[in-house]
């Protein structure tokens, strides 16, 4: 994903990124109500890089980094937020347990949910650190 | 799910993320191969340099912004939806013609059925109805306002985009079924999806299907901000509130209807999707009741009927002076009845509710403004006429299929009328006759108007001309077989036949042999149509190739004094077209 000029540079009427933002809010969608992680780790990651790109591509934002990371933080609280509905006292060990029970027998859907979102946030956060190295070191 | 079932996916998910990275860095990475003269690479000529603005092949389509493009998927999308559907429903109809399960029983009996009505319905409304007027609006209102591009116009695409996944996935219980072996199949919810049995029908299949329907609720959500801003703001100095076209007005208040329908459709389901998947009690009995989907439904759902409604009105209003060679009679009354019509159509979802045992004082309320609307609905027919008459019109095959729409939704009109009155409804609701009514409109109106404004608008697309005959078998048939098939099912309701029976003469549904042979008369309509529908599809691809060049005024408009914007665009397009030696945005190819 870089933020050099591309596709949108030489064909004013092409961009690559809609069909990518339109493909990852399908998988991210199928993969959190089925609750299969990797479908929706992949998925919401496909889902906000290809919108960073798409909205540094047309020009409101310079790079799409700072807007990549802020998605993912922005998951990660969604994330946050579902997880925790399930915990009865907000007390830190209270929230722990929840993370968890997620994954214990059987398994709490809701948590592994909050927690597949969790996860997603973070890998966008990390793509968003990384991504700048891999975009200046040339091809 | 076991661990190793989750590797094997988490691989796959790497696999394919790798795949998208390598085709989008390819994609990103073209530049650095092909010489670009100019830095920044847009507006092309002044330099003496020309743009290339979109590259070649399916890369083009994958990946235009360009909002006539946009426009020809969207219609190209919406043909193969209206073919899923139709097919749908030539199966339901053969079933039909004969009381007893038979036709369908190898496929599955009364579930297939079933599920074939639910897909009818549902992949009419949004994946047929939706797209092809958002096909038609995103190809002409950029050129009617005189706009670039629509204000957005990689959401545009994105909005697209949405939609054949989303129609993959409502679809998806009829190629699951054999697959999984019957363990997903399809939804059988009906369009309406009515809770309690939407949760009772555990069948992943319906999940699947709400997520789709999901989908496209966002991508026509993503569409109507996209034409709110563009009609307000990007339109061109010499186009004002007082000269927007007609189409644009209705483009408009659609729009505005979408915003406030649609997002709440799209609550309400992921509501229906926690109740079948997570516990929650939002419409179960001993929770928030199956009533208030019903109201939450409705609330979205009839003002859906106008959203559909709306543009088709606009493109008949736009064409019908076209060829009576008059000016819109009452322009300004068919602007504010389309406004009128928008803000009343969110008062009359509970005449979709009137046997559900609601409280009698509601119902009236409901009946009143559902009496009220048909008032500005008929100041249009009235203008309709009044435009037509003592005009020189001209027979073409849109002005024919504009006329056919007066008519259709005259009677459609009226049987909206009768039903919104409570003790009519009493009577009639949930039987044929509700049934008749609607598609009187939804067929005999909207559909015609899309290929009313589909035969006006083929010789700027194609740069070419259908074959006129064969237009106009397509009306004839279409016109006989709407009448009979509808009329039929208006008279089955007369008769107590009960809608979205696979059989009759049992479990309620009466038999006779009126009511047998008025089936087999709504069959024989329903083939009229299918065999129009195949003459229609056949001409417009021979004629794409084919046909006559169309020239810049195919319609002779400027010699009737009614010249039009987007007509205007075409002939300079060809002009420039033949001093620049081909300009790569003709579409003729
Ligand atoms: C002239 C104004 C109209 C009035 C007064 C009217 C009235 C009604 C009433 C009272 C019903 C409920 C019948 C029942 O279920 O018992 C109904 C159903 C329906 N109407 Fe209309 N209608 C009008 C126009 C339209 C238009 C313009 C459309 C479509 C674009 C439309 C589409 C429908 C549909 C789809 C249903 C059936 C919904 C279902 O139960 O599946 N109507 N109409
Ligand atoms: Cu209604």
């Amino acid at each position: 994903m870089d933020a050099q000029p591309g596709l949108d540079d030489q064909y004013r009427r092409s961009s690559s990124w809609p069909l990518f933002v339109a493909l990852g809010l399908v998988i991210s969608e199928l993969g959190v109500l089925f609750g299969v992680i990797p479908i929706s780790v992949g998925g919401l990651v496909l889902f906000i890089g290809a919108i960073a790109a798409a909205v540094s591509e047309a020009g409101y934002t310079d790079r799409p980094w700072r807007l990549l990371a802020g998605l993912g933080g922005l998951l990660v609280g969604v994330g946050v937020l579902i997880a925790v509905t399930q915990a009865s006292a907000l007390a830190p060990a209270a929230v722990i347990g929840v993370f968890a029970k997620g994954f214990a027998q059987p398994p709490n859907g809701v948590v592994v949910r909050g927690i597949s979102i969790i996860v997603a946030g973070i890998a966008g956060i990390v793509l968003a650190l990384v991504g700048p190295q891999l975009a200046t070191t040339p091809r | 799910m076991d661990l190793s079932a989750q590797l094997a996916l988490t691989v796959l998910m790497g696999v394919f993320l790798a795949a998208v990275a390598m085709a989008l860095s390819r994609l990103e990475d073209w530049r650095t191969y092909t010489p670009l003269t100019s830095g920044g690479g847009v507006a092309g000529g002044e330099s003496g340099y020309i743009t290339r603005e979109k590259p070649l092949g399916l890369t083009r389509w994958l990946t235009t912004v360009d909002h006539k493009d946009i426009g020809i998927l969207y219609g190209i999308f919406a043909v193969i939806s209206f073919a899923w559907g139709g097919l749908a429903v030539l199966l339901i109809r053969t079933e039909l013609m004969t009381p007893a399960m038979d036709v369908l029983e190898g496929l599955g009996g009364e579930a297939f059925y079933n599920g074939l009505m639910t897909s009818h319905g549902i992949t009419m409304l949004f994946l047929f109805g939706t797209p092809v007027i958002a096909s038609l609006s995103n190809y002409f209102i950029p050129l009617l306002i005189g706009a670039d591009d629509m204000a957005f116009p990689r959401i545009n695409a994105i909005a697209f985009w949405l939609l054949p996944p989303a129609a993959l996935l409502i679809w998806a219980g009829f190629f699951l079924d054999p697959m999984t072996g019957g363990a997903i199949e399809s939804a059988q919810t009906s369009w309406t999806m009515y809770a309690p049995l939407s949760i009772m029908q555990t069948n992943p299949g319906v999940d699947l299907f709400l997520l789709g329907l999901h989908l496209s609720g966002v991508s026509a959500t993503l569409g109507a901000i996209n034409f709110l801003v563009t009609i307000f703001s990007e339109r061109n100095e010499e186009v004002n509130w007082a000269n927007l076209d007609i189409f644009s007005w209705t483009i408009l208040t659609q729009s505005a209807l979408i915003l406030f329908a649609f997002p709440l459709l799209g609550s309400a389901i992921l509501m229906l999707l926690l109740d079948r998947n997570f516990a929650t009690t939002f419409f179960t009995v001993e929770g928030g009741s199956p009533i208030l989907w019903q109201h939450l439904f409705w609330f979205f759902g009839h003002p859906e009927v106008y959203i559909l409604v709306l543009p088709p009105m606009g493109v008949i209003s736009l064409i019908i002076p076209k060829f009576s060679g008059r000016k819109l009679f009452g322009f300004k009354f068919v602007v504010y009845s389309t406004l009128a019509i928008g803000v009343l159509s969110f008062g009359v979802w509970a005449h979709h509710m009137f046997t559900t045992g609601i409280d009698p004082r509601i119902r009236l309320s409901f009946m009143a403004v559902s009496l009220a609307i048909a008032i500005p609905s008929a100041v249009k027919t009235f203008n309709w006429i009044t435009t037509m008459w003592n005009g020189d019109i001209r027979l073409t095959a849109p002005m024919l299929f504009c006329v056919g729409f007066v008519s259709n939704f005259i009677i459609g009109g009226v049987t909206g009328v009768f039903l919104s009155s409570i003790p009519v409804d009493q009577l009639l609701h949930d039987t044929y006759y509700v049934v008749g009514h609607f598609h009187y409109i939804v067929m005999g109106a909207i559909a015609f108007a899309g290929f009313a404004a589909m035969y006006y608008w083929y010789p700027i697309v194609s740069g070419r001309m259908y074959q006129k005959t064969l237009a106009r078998w397509h009306f004839w048939t279409w016109m006989i077989g709407s009448n009979i098939t509808f009329f039929a099912m208006l008279l089955l309701g007369y008769d107590g036949m009960p809608r979205r029976y696979a059989t009759y003469g049992d479990q309620g549904a009466p038999f006779s042999v009126l009511i047998q042979n008025l089936h087999i008369i709504a069959s024989v309509g329903a083939f009229i149509m299918a065999i129009g529908t195949i003459i229609w599809l056949y001409n417009f691809v021979v004629s794409w190739y084919e046909g006559p060049a169309a020239g810049p005024d195919p319609w002779d408009l400027r010699e009737y004094g009614m010249e039009s914007r987007e007509f205007e665009w075409h002939a300079d397009r060809l002009e420039t077209a033949l001093t620049d030696g081909g300009s790569d945005d003709q579409s003729d190819d």
